[in-house]
């Protein structure tokens, strides 16, 4: 094997190594020339005249209301800054940091660690000083060398509402967060990108570009002017957006939901924008601006009540008789069935060895679709239920909305929900559960969960013939396309003038949400959800028609009771401030 | 077959594995220094990610020092045509940094396929030239070889990685030379190239005419073939200018991208600056371990790979280069010794294909941290920090130690 003999010459020897030596003595020679000839001229560069590139913050976009109105600014805030290969006796200097600041020296060496970029870089130590806490520091200027300040755009909440859950939060990037950005180049430890909300759904346009400058750095790595022949970039801000809003509605919303908990959505059923929106209990919008101490933190994590948590997309709820519409949609596409043909409640329904009793015990007496609706007898449903089943009952629901993400515009919508024959038979066996099941959930009730923006994508399909735009909080130029039933207006027209009655009629169970203004008609339906969690939950859904315009309200009230009697209220409160809010109007 | 004799043993060549140690201690202590404040896991810290890759990369080269010589020559080809598919595979992928010169297999690092398809190739071709039969003396016969390794670069190219593609050209024409071709013949592969270049600089174009005019008298070919050769490429010259100009602006400074990718004021003039200001600032015993204000100001671009050699000249002065640059010639040159020495042709072209590699390594990235070449993307064998790289480097090592002992298999 390997026969062929080698056949290099001592000559090609000498000339290859020849070449080594050669390239070898160039390389040394210019390294001798740099390092040596001309190390005077280097190492004075490299003290008196190093360039560093520094980068400045840009200030976010701005977030404004539909007026106009700023519901998140940007305000300057003080960082304490040190750079590292100037900081000498760390602890005692952090001391006297902490004593001014009034912020634990453990904690201030901490973030040094934390936000730690190599030995020349500024690291930084504290934000959110205040001018006098600064004025202090500049006093101290003799024992602190190598810390410095500099002045960074935060964000600030100028408006009298919170609308925290709408607006969300931003948050600092660490290590882990930007490990974890696909665009790692636009961000730099210690920038804020949004986190939750609004804040996080438009950081693209919220956020800006980085400004980026050169500055001259002496000896001590302290810079002494801009850099020659390099161009400065400024930041560039990020672009407002401007949310559909109404600081007005919102506050009242806000006030109405203090000290309760639960959800209000009020908004334009045909646009699907959102004029106001809250989900109780929320939190400060400035609590993660800031030094957050992990003492607020904790007190926030652990409040049963929850506050982080957004019920208008992440709360599920039992719906309960809010969405009997739903329900007699089904009937209605049923040829077999007959709306106007009388069904008796006598307060009860006897199903297999099951009893399933109506809200009202002493019996509602002969009912119609009609009256059923207006009183929300369930017995009527009940006895209807048996022309549909269960996957016609579940599909319907999933065309209203249900069951399935509204693509609101904002991150972490839960699904709810919809429970189908596969369903049930996955969660309790094939033989765990009967065909009694579809009579809890025809009225809301069972396994169906639902969220309230669900809900008011829903109240906002039934106002409009099911030409609801898709929920949204920002003015933008295309929304998603929303979700709709096929129907025929005659079966629209029929339902909408039963959640007439709900609210007109004598006996109807909505009376208290109408306002009683001149040229205001109103819709609805009321519910009351049992729950598993204690008291009933109350709902009200509808919406008002006034001058050619439409305003479509979803009332949640966690454990309070009957919908007709506590929800329904809260609808005309909110309905009476619409008619009086003049710069309120969507003419279509 | 496989059974090494004490005799074999005082055979090994020692120095090769002194000198590949001491480089990778060096390049250890260099990373350890500008790892000093990494926060991250195992592959975000330089110096971590190189221990860890050296493991895998010893494995593999005692791998190779137990694979008979036989066996690498028999698949020789077969290795050609892995290696051409291995670099065809990243642009099935999505790019990474803009670029398919990494291939993302679901591991903590990426793997980059051109590094171990230029070993490949080169085994390839030492084997193609190595053929007794081969020609040598003829022209024709070292075009084949030229397209063998033009097929792997061209795809290396497109990726694009001209660094990687110069590595897998460089060792080529010292391999035809130590194959028997008439240095004359490589010359001529060289001459239009010259011709081009030059064209744009009257001095330069004329001492080329010169220079070029007496090569082809001293080489004495057929009257009719000089007047060709001399003035074909004259012709090729004068015409580059003119081809040039017909370009628009546009088209004009993607080629100049292309060869200098970091033309921008901040990019490449920034970042020579910067590496000569921290090696001169070195001078000759350098600022100390750790203390190289323009390595830990980060002035310094990719300081773990392309400017390893700025950190040290910084930290450790002149007498680390020289020391590096003098272990690294005795390397190379003990490289050599073994190829000369060789008893087969296959393993003498090979040994002269690796030494090509790693000098061409060594002098592009040593010369481009100094100012003396535009900006390449490569590293310094040993010492730069490198997934891939580190582990076709011990490759090689294992397949120069395995070709420059004579066993009798």
């Amino acid at each position: 094997m390997l026969k062929a003999e080698n056949i290099v010459s001592y000559k090609q020897y000498i000339v290859s190594i020849s070449i080594i030596w050669i390239l070898v003595i160039i390389l040394l020679g210019r390294f001798f020339q740099i390092q040596i000839l001309s190390y005077d001229r280097y190492s004075k560069k490299a003290n008196t005249n190093r360039i560093r590139k520094i980068t400045s913050t840009a200030p976010r976009g701005l977030i404004l209301d539909r007026n106009g109105q700023i519901l998140v600014d940007n305000s300057p805030s003080y960082v304490l800054t040190a750079i590292p290969g100037e900081l000498k006796n760390k602890g005692q200097k952090f001391d006297i940091i902490s004593s001014i600041i009034g912020l634990d020296s453990l904690e201030v060496s901490k973030n040094y660690k934390k936000y730690y970029r190599g030995k020349f870089l500024p690291t930084r130590l504290a934000k959110d000083l205040t001018f006098s806490q600064v004025s202090k520091l500049e006093e101290n200027k003799i024992n602190l060398g190598g810390v410095y300040y500099e002045q960074i755009p935060d964000r600030y909440f100028p408006s009298k509402v919170k609308a925290s859950h709408i607006l969300g939060y931003v948050k600092e990037v660490d290590r882990p967060i930007r490990k974890n950005l696909g665009n790692k180049q636009r961000y730099e430890l210690g920038d804020m990108i949004g986190w939750i909300g609004l804040e996080k759904q438009y950081e693209y346009y919220l956020k800006g570009i980085r400004g980026t400058s050169f500055y001259e750095v002496d000896a001590f790595g302290r810079e002494v002017g801009l850099a020659k022949g390099l161009d400065s970039q400024n930041p560039e801000p990020g672009n407002n957006i401007v949310t559909t809003i109404d600081i007005d509605i919102q506050y009242i919303l806000e006030e109405i939901m203090m000290g309760k908990k639960g959800v209000i959505i009020v908004g334009n059923p045909s646009t699907g924008e959102i004029i106001g929106a809250v989900s109780a209990p929320d939190f400060e919008p400035d609590l993660f601006t800031g030094l957050m101490l992990e003492k607020d933190w904790e007190k926030v994590l652990r409040d049963p009540d929850k506050p982080l948590i957004n019920r208008m997309i992440q709360g599920l709820y039992p719906p309960g008789s809010i969405v009997k519409m739903v329900t007699a949609t089904n009937l209605l596409l049923n040829p077999e069935f007959d709306p106007n043909k009388y069904q008796r409640c006598d307060g009860h329904y006897q199903f297999g060895d099951r009893l399933f009793g109506c809200w009202q015990s002493q019996g509602h007496g002969d009912m119609t679709l009609n009256t059923a609706i207006l009183n929300s007898c369930d017995v009527y449903f009940y006895k209807n239920v048996h022309l549909i089943n269960l996957n016609e009952l579940s599909s319907t629901f999933r065309s209203y909305g249900f069951g399935q993400a509204t693509l609101l515009d904002i991150p972490g919508e839960s699904v709810g929900i919809v429970p189908t024959s596969e369903y049930m038979t996955k969660r309790y066996g094939r033989y765990g559960w009967s065909k009694g099941a579809i009579l809890n959930i025809c009225i809301g009730q069972g396994e169906l969960l639902v969220t309230p923006i669900q809900v008011f994508n829903y109240i906002n399909l039934l106002a409009t013939n099911g030409n609801a735009g898709t929920p949204h909080f920002v003015m933008v130029d295309k929304i998603p396309k929303n979700i709709a039933p096929k129907l025929d207006s005659k079966f629209w027209n029929r339902i909408k003038s039963d959640m007439k009655d709900v609210i007109n009629h004598e006996n109807g169970t909505g009376r208290s949400a109408n306002p009683n203004v001149d040229g205001m008609i109103v819709f609805g339906k009321t519910g009351t959800a049992e729950n598993p969690h204690g008291e009933n939950h109350a709902w009200f859904i509808g919406w008002a028609e006034l001058d050619d315009s439409k305003y479509s309200i979803v009332v949640l009230l966690e454990n309070s009771g009957s919908g007709g009697t506590v929800a329904a209220p809260v609808a005309r409160k909110v309905f009476a401030q619409i008619s009086k809010n003049t710069q309120l109007s969507f003419y279509e | 077959m496989n059974n090494i004799h004490l005799s074999e043993l005082k055979d090994v060549p020692f120095k090769i594995i002194w000198a590949v140690a001491f480089l990778t201690i060096m390049g250890l202590v260099v990373l350890k220094s500008i790892s000093q404040h990494h926060v991250g896991g195992v592959f975000q810290n330089p110096f971590t990610k190189q221990l860890f890759f050296l493991i895998p990369a010893v494995l593999l080269s005692i791998l190779i020092l137990i694979t008979p010589r036989y066996t690498i020559h028999k698949y020789a080809y077969a290795l050609y045509a892995i290696g051409v598919l291995i670099v065809l595979m990243p642009f099935f992928g999505n790019p990474h940094a803009g670029t398919y010169r990494w291939l993302n297999i679901g591991l903590p690092f990426t793997i980059q396929p051109s590094e171990f398809a230029k070993v490949f190739t080169l085994i390839a071709l030492a084997r193609y030239l190595s053929d007794y039969n081969l020609q040598m003396k003829k022209f024709s016969t070292i075009i084949l070889p030229i397209l063998l390794v033009m097929l792997p670069t061209i795809i290396v190219l497109k990726q694009p990685d001209l660094g990687t593609a110069i590595i897998m050209m460089a060792p080529v024409l010292p391999m035809l030379y130590w194959a028997g071709a008439r240095p004359f013949y490589l010359f001529l592969i060289l001459a239009p190239l010259f011709s081009m270049l030059t064209a744009f600089h009257s001095l330069a174009f004329t001492v080329w005419a010169i220079v070029l005019g007496i090569s082809i008298f001293v080489a004495r070919p057929k009257r009719f073939m000089a007047i060709a050769l001399f003035f074909g490429n004259i012709f090729i010259g004068l015409l580059s200018p003119i081809l040039w100009n017909s370009l628009s602006k546009y088209q004009q400074s993607r080629v100049l991208t292309f060869i200098n990718p970091e033309k921008d004021p901040l990019g490449a003039a920034y970042q020579i600056i910067q590496s000569k200001t921290a090696i001169g600032s070195g001078g000759l015993f350098g600022k100390g371990w750790g203390e190289g204000t323009q390595t830990h100001l980060k002035f310094l671009p990719v300081q773990e790979s392309d400017f390893i050699l700025s950190v040290m000249g910084e930290e450790f002065g002149f007498i680390s280069i020289l020391i590096v640059l003098l272990v690294f010639g005795l390397f190379i040159i003990q490289i050599l010794k073994r190829s000369f020495l060789s008893k087969d042709r296959f393993s003498s072209i090979a040994l002269m294909g690796f030494a090509s590699v790693f000098m061409a390594h060594v002098f592009v990235n040593t010369a481009m941290t100094v100012g003396l070449i535009p900006v390449k993307g490569l590293p310094f064998p040993f010492i730069s920090a490198g997934g891939s790289f580190l582990l076709t480097c011990y490759i090689m090592i294992g397949l120069i130690l395995k070709l420059s002992v004579n066993y009798s298999e």
